[in-house]
């Protein structure tokens, strides 16, 4: 009786999982949970509402049977469980790093979820990757970008995408790639928000336009969510630098380049760091006024052309939630699927072994929907084969030009030419 | 006119005690009067009350709801300490969360940079905070009304922006408590919620201990008396100030220290969620809507809201269709329209039935 | 810094400062009147801009045009709100000031809430006003006109405040109410449509206000969060209650803003805003214009 109870309150959810626990109890659980922790209200809730779509295409493909060349597509449910289905309950961490601990903590010893997944907001993912590590659960980090997180020596940490420096490199390899081209640039301008996004995104391209002799001309930290970005506008305007660097959310996005517009400036190269310049948002409400933008991106839908997965997970997506995948979207799909095969491969759902199993990962990059090389996590979990692309904004899309082995047009530059 | 008006409904609705208090002021009797043994039943309800919470969690072993439990503690605490000067002195701090950022700051930067324990950076913490009252209360205290409020908010905005540029605090990445294992010393347990528990209990009971002695002592009477009469306020001007800026002091210690205890729990605190606006709002809430300027009503507040809010985010929350701030924003709502002076105005009305006949 | 770059500062401060003054001006006329702080004031702005976004998109009109029915319900929605849960307020015995506080705190999160369920947290902006996008260069100085429009309709608005306060039947009940609630009702003015009237007209002004930024702005719940907060400091600035302390000090707040992102750093021009308020009530307790 006593040992019924507990396994409602374990299984917390669905009666399907309440007969499969009734029943003979099985070594093998028919369903395995994965916690997602995002911000569902608040500024930030459309990208978790945005996730949850993508969680709900990875499961329709790990769930189901699809004749795609991706983890887990071919068999419906994980083979390594018996065909046991995934389930991925959602919690709201509101933006707030204590209710990010306090979410991961219930879903893990509550809701017993296999893993974690998250988190958009790097703050927030300090807690729960410092929760996961006490609870020894695998804390899959698909969204967030702060180099701090895999140096925090947590053993149950993995990214399979990439941090902020790789992501900045990225951006100063294609400068350099420019110059040998003998175009003009020297001069840079940073303009990021007081978040960790924000300065994270900005030391890392201070410290490498210093390696590689580039001139920061100005660096302007501003409040995120500002009445009103004028007086910085004019600053970036007085000093006309070569390329425009703005690290800011689809918010601050938006005002910075309406400001733009009306203080007549016109940068001569933008070079974003991602967050809300891949936000489909951002382009409808000011796409015409930055055409040529570029901006960094861990995803593009032109790989569409060497992998085929990639335009029929896009349309799946795309008809959950009317947008087409995005950088942010396309890791959350990603991330799943690398986890799930995780706890395929693991054959449990104990944390250790699933730890063990996610370490051992080795997908290569074709079987992705990603540009990356491959999915191979170093000792510090972070996947250091996720190359970055640039996107360029031209005509109304994303066309990738940066690296060579990805891009599929030359990069327009200056952007106004 | 407004004055005795408001004397007469305090009479009647705020505190239950208030008669009997004035009783024994015109008596000036040395025996047990009625409102010594109002006082001694207020601490027998304490006793048991804190007993019957510290033994909570042994029955209650879901993490989730002890978590919930060291939050709610957490928040009264706050509250109490908060009703002192907002409650007790009428001063609305809407700016409380400058003193919680003191504390988290000045213990988690002890513990990181000098290895100093956070029980001593505790200490510090909140003497720090005094200090800071003490230096704003000197000026702030000639402000009335919203503009001492909107002081209140300016000042702790600018904490915000300053530590926020502060690089040597970590700027706006904060400051991660390495991870280590379980100790009193350092106040670090990895899964183990019960000495967060007690700690907090011990906490909401010192800050209620506090106010509970200030209820009874010259300062309790000058407060109330400038607070239902400006002539009062005239002649008692410099005591009054100075008794004030003690009560200032006092309630930023405490909320220092909660603070110093929310880094160690949380082990992990950026400026954004330790010194920002939302949290002032949610020090004040619970004396506010479990009745301003009362003893009980900070808990009460805390015990009806903090359990309200975290149990509508994680039911409602995962939707992201805005339910759960749907749910609160009614909630907060309903409880200030329908009950003005505070939920415990539903016990105080009780008990006086019952004393009636 | 050129000349050039100072005058468009300016500029653009003072601009920005007739906005935050007519979002102000709202706020301090409920005060004024009642002595009610609105910390819902924010969403109402929010509510502004997303009822033009909806008639924008609804009936294809330019905003400039959707903007007195946005200000018609935005009338009607400050009444409403008057009768639905401020009325009540009122009556508390006790603690009336924190009451009034904590139940329009309450209204907003739930506005943001509602406004979460209805429109989704996605980000909205509108495209297609005739002026968006408009600027107007006066040799290098840039004044766009979305702004110019909106600046000029807040010195609209101060003036029609003036006539309707000091020239209107409305205005003289409005005086009266708020120097004494009791005595009115003996002369037969109903003090409910009196305070009824006077948070449309709160509602509306900040409707002004919303439907102008929403040209220029983006358009989601937690719009009205960062412009809130400015709204209490200007209003605070300019002395609760005084219209044109609300207008004062908005232009103040404005330029002070926009200096002090140039001359501090970008991220502490708030810092700017905050110490002018400090200063300025450290020597006038009441404000720039307090009365009282």
């Amino acid at each position: 009786m006593i040992m019924n109870r507990r396994e409602i309150i374990v299984g917390g959810a669905s009666a399907a999982a309440l007969l499969g626990a009734t029943g003979v109890r099985a070594q093998q659980p028919s369903e395995v949970v994965i916690g997602a922790v995002y911000q569902m209200s608040g500024a930030s809730a459309q990208v978790g509402v945005d996730a949850q779509h993508a969680f709900d295409t990875a499961l329709d493909v790990i769930n189901n049977s699809y004749d795609l060349d991706l983890p887990l597509a071919k068999n419906a449910g994980l083979a390594g469980l018996n065909g046991a289905k995934v389930r991925v309950v959602i919690a709201d961490h509101q933006g707030d790093p204590q209710k990010g601990r306090a979410e991961a903590e219930r879903l893990i010893t509550r809701e017993k979820v296999a893993a974690l997944i998250g988190s958009y907001q790097s703050a927030v993912a300090v807690t729960i990757s410092q929760t996961a590590e006490r609870y020894q659960v695998p804390f899959l980090s698909a969204d967030n970008s702060s180099p701090s997180l895999n140096r925090q020596g947590l053993k149950f940490y993995f990214r399979p995408g990439a941090h902020d420096e790789m992501f900045s490199k990225a951006m100063f390899d294609f400068f350099d790639a420019l110059k040998q081209k003998s175009r003009k640039i020297e001069t840079l301008a940073l303009f990021h928000e007081d978040t960790i996004f924000g300065t994270d995104s900005a030391n890392a391209q201070q410290k490498l336009a210093d390696e590689r002799g580039y001139k920061i001309v100005t660096n302007i930290k501003y409040r995120a969510n500002s009445p009103s970005l004028t007086a910085e506008v004019q600053q970036l305007k007085s000093v006309d630098a070569d390329v425009l660097m703005p690290s800011s959310y689809t918010t601050d996005g938006i005002l910075l380049v309406k400001t733009m517009g009306e203080l007549g400036y016109r940068p001569k190269a933008m070079v974003a760091q991602d967050a809300g310049f891949s936000e489909k948002a951002l382009y409808d409400a000011v796409g015409d006024k930055i055409e040529g933008v570029i901006s960094r991106a861990s995803f593009s839908l032109d790989l569409a052309a060497k992998r085929p997965s990639v335009a029929k997970i896009n349309e799946m997506y795309k008809s959950r939630s009317g947008k087409d995948l995005n950088d942010l979207t396309s890791r959350e799909f990603m991330g799943l699927l690398v986890l799930a095969d995780g706890i395929d491969r693991a054959k449990s759902t104990d944390g250790e072994k699933i730890r063990e199993a996610l370490a051992a990962t080795d997908i290569p990059g074709e079987r992705t929907i990603m540009p990356w090389k491959r999915v191979k996590f170093g000792p510090d979990g972070q996947n250091l084969d996720a190359d970055p692309v640039l996107l360029q904004w031209v005509g109304g899309k994303f066309v990738t030009i940066f690296p060579a082995s990805a891009a599929i047009a030359e990069a327009k530059w200056p952007m106004n030419a | 006119m407004m004055g005795t008006q408001e004397l007469h409904d305090r009479r009647t609705t705020a505190s239950s005690s208030e008669p009997e208090r004035l009783e024994r002021g015109a008596e000036h009797s040395g025996s047990l009067t009625a409102f010594a043994r109002g006082r001694r039943r207020e601490l027998a309800v304490a006793a048991v009350a804190a007993i019957v919470i510290a033994l909570l969690p042994l029955g209650i072993h879901d993490v989730y709801l002890q978590n919930v439990l060291v939050l709610t503690l957490m928040y009264a605490a706050l509250s109490q300490s908060w009703n002192i000067l907002g409650g007790y002195c009428g001063q609305i701090s809407l700016g409380h969360a400058i003193y919680f950022g003191i504390g988290a700051y000045t213990s988690t930067l002890l513990y990181t940079h000098a290895g100093l324990t956070p029980w001593f950076g505790m200490l510090m913490g909140g003497t720090l905070a005094a200090l800071v009252a003490l230096g704003l209360g000197y000026p702030f205290f000639r402000l009335r009304g919203h503009y001492f409020t909107i002081a209140t908010i300016v000042v702790a905005e600018t904490g915000l922006l300053l530590v926020l540029n502060w690089d040597f605090a970590g700027g706006a990445e904060g400051i991660q408590i390495p991870y280590g294992p379980d100790s009193w010393a350092h106040l670090q347990f990895a899964r183990d919620k019960l000495p967060y528990i007690y700690f907090a209990l011990g906490l909401a009971v010192l800050a209620w201990l506090v106010t509970f002695a200030i209820e009874d002592s010259k300062w309790g009477y000058w407060w109330r008396a400038v607070k239902d009469n400006a002539e009062a306020a005239e002649s008692l001007g410099v005591v009054v100030f100075r008794s004030k800026m003690a009560a200032a002091a006092l309630s930023a210690f405490f909320t220092a220290i909660a603070g110093s205890f929310y880094a160690a729990f949380v082990s992990y605190i950026d400026p954004d969620s330790v010194m920002g606006f939302q949290l002032s709002l949610l020090i004040a809430l619970p004396a506010v809507l479990g009745g301003i300027g009362t003893l009980w009503g900070p808990a009460l507040g805390a015990l009806v809201l903090i359990p309200l809010t975290e149990l509508t985010r994680s039911y409602f929350g995962g939707s992201g269709s805005g339910v759960d701030l749907i749910i609160y924003g009614v909630l907060i709502m309903v409880i200030a329209l329908a009950r003005p002076e505070g939920l415990m105005s539903l016990f105080g009305r009780r008990r006086k039935s019952r004393r009636g006949p | 810094m050129t000349l050039q770059g100072l005058a468009q500062i300016l500029a653009s401060g003072l601009l920005m400062g007739l906005i935050y003054a007519l979002i102000a001006a709202g706020l301090s006329l409920i005060f004024g009147l009642m002595d009610v702080v609105n910390f819902a004031h924010g969403e109402f702005l929010m509510l502004a801009m997303y009822a033009t976004f909806g008639i924008v998109v609804a009936t294809a009109l330019d905003p400039v045009l959707a903007a007195p029915l946005v200000v018609g319900a935005m009338f009607v929605l400050g009444a409403f709100v008057y009768f639905a849960v401020i009325r009540h307020a009122m009556r508390a015995k006790a603690n009336i000031g924190m009451v009034q506080v904590f139940a329009t705190f309450g209204l907003g999160i739930t506005i943001r809430g509602l406004a979460q369920h209805v429109f989704t947290p996605d980000y909205r902006s509108i495209q297609t006003s005739f002026l968006a996008g408009r600027t107007l260069d006066l040799g290098g100085v840039f004044l766009p006109l979305p702004q110019l429009f909106g600046g000029l309709l807040s010195c609209l608005s101060f003036v029609a405040l003036y006539f309707i306060i000091r020239r209107t039947d409305f205005g003289r009940a409005l005086e009266a109410t708020r120097e004494d609630a009791g005595a009115v009702a003996l002369v037969g003015i109903d003090k409910n449509r009196v305070f009824a009237l006077g948070w449309g007209l709160g509602a509306a002004l900040v409707g002004i206000a919303g439907s102008v930024m929403a040209i220029f702005y983006y358009i989601h719940p937690d719009v009205g969060t960062p412009f809130a907060l400015i709204a209490y400091v200007t209003v605070a600035l300019g002395g609760f209650g005084s219209i044109f302390g609300a207008l004062a000090a908005g232009l103040l707040v404005g330029i002070v803003e926009a200096i002090s992102a140039t001359i501090l750093s970008p991220s502490m021009k708030a810092v700017g805003i905050y110490l002018i308020y400090l200063v300025v009530v450290f020597m006038r307790p009441r404000g720039l214009f307090g009365n009282l």
